[in-house]
């Protein structure tokens, strides 16, 4: 029992999509505050892990108790412009596969939203969609 | 002036009626102490006069499920199957961590409600009566 390693939810939100966007077709994939310089016309995936509320769940101090730990997956799809959707959705698929209703290491993942088309892609030059999903774990005081 | 919050108490239970231990993952608690009236009015009063009767007490317990086993937690959630129950368990209800202020009664569980729901936890609801004597240390 111990308070939530929030870097350990993470690593297991990041490898669980590092893992399967290593397989053919292998995805560049790239995380938050890390820099990436995209080649044009390639496909690749920015995924960013946020921590949001906290709630109790138990009864209890600082000892003997639990507390819900949510957060958000947001990953983003980026494909090359002008020719479609289809790359992207297969991407979105494979991505939305990996974490639908999943429960990982305590990490229990809802149903994901998207992958929505954003209209303004950021960086410009790509076609982009974005795959949200909340998480839920406990944390055991 | 001290003010407390729910996350401050917790409950203790021992169905056999000896020595308490903690129910773990427990969301909620509540209990109402009730006292009869009864009216003792004499003709040609003309206020109605009432004197208190038996006192009773009734409540709930909301408790996480954790499929927890061996211990009093599972003891508690299951005890609603136990036959002719003659009331001894003992329910220790705490208002705050120090473990001083409790209301604490022999009593009996009621019902049991088990459920699920998608994107939930799932609760257990316990209810049970008193039995006998409740005692209000708060």
């Amino acid at each position: 029992m111990a308070a939530a390693n929030l870097n350990t939810i993470r690593a297991t939100i990041e490898a669980r999509l590092a893992t399967e966007l290593a397989l053919a077709p292998v995805i560049p994939v790239v995380f938050h505050n890390q820099p990436y310089v995209p080649t044009p016309n390639s496909s690749w995936v920015q995924c960013l892990v946020s921590f949001g509320a906290n709630d109790y769940l138990t009864m209890g101090g600082t000892t003997g108790s639990s507390n819900s730990v949510i957060g958000v997956v947001a990953i983003n799809i980026f494909t090359p412009k002008g020719v479609g959707p289809g790359a992207n959705l297969t991407i979105g698929k494979r991505i939305r596969d990996l974490y639908n209703r999943a429960i990982v290491s305590g990490v229990h993942f809802d149903p994901p939203i998207g992958p929505e088309v954003v209209a303004a892609p950021a960086p410009e030059g790509f076609f982009q969609t974005q795959v949200r999903l909340t998480f839920e774990t406990f944390e055991d005081l | 002036m001290a003010f407390y919050r729910g996350q401050q108490g917790s409950v203790k239970f021992d169905d056999a009626g000896s020595s308490t231990s903690t129910i773990t993952s427990t969301r909620s608690w509540s209990l109402t102490v009730e006292k009869e009236s009864l009216d003792t009015t004499a003709l040609g009063d003309t206020y109605r006069a009432n004197v208190g009767g038996l006192i009773s007490g009734s409540g709930t317990c909301e408790v996480l499920y954790t499929a927890s086993s061996a211990d009093e937690t599972n003891a508690f959630i299951k005890n609603i199957n136990t036959a002719t129950d003659q009331g001894v368990a003992l329910f220790e209800l705490f208002l705050d961590t120090t473990g001083t202020k409790k209301a604490s009664f022999n009593g009996v569980i009621t019902s049991a409600e088990y459920s699920a729901t998608v994107g939930e936890i799932e609760v257990v609801t316990i209810n049970f009566v008193t039995n006998g004597t409740i005692t209000l240390s708060i």
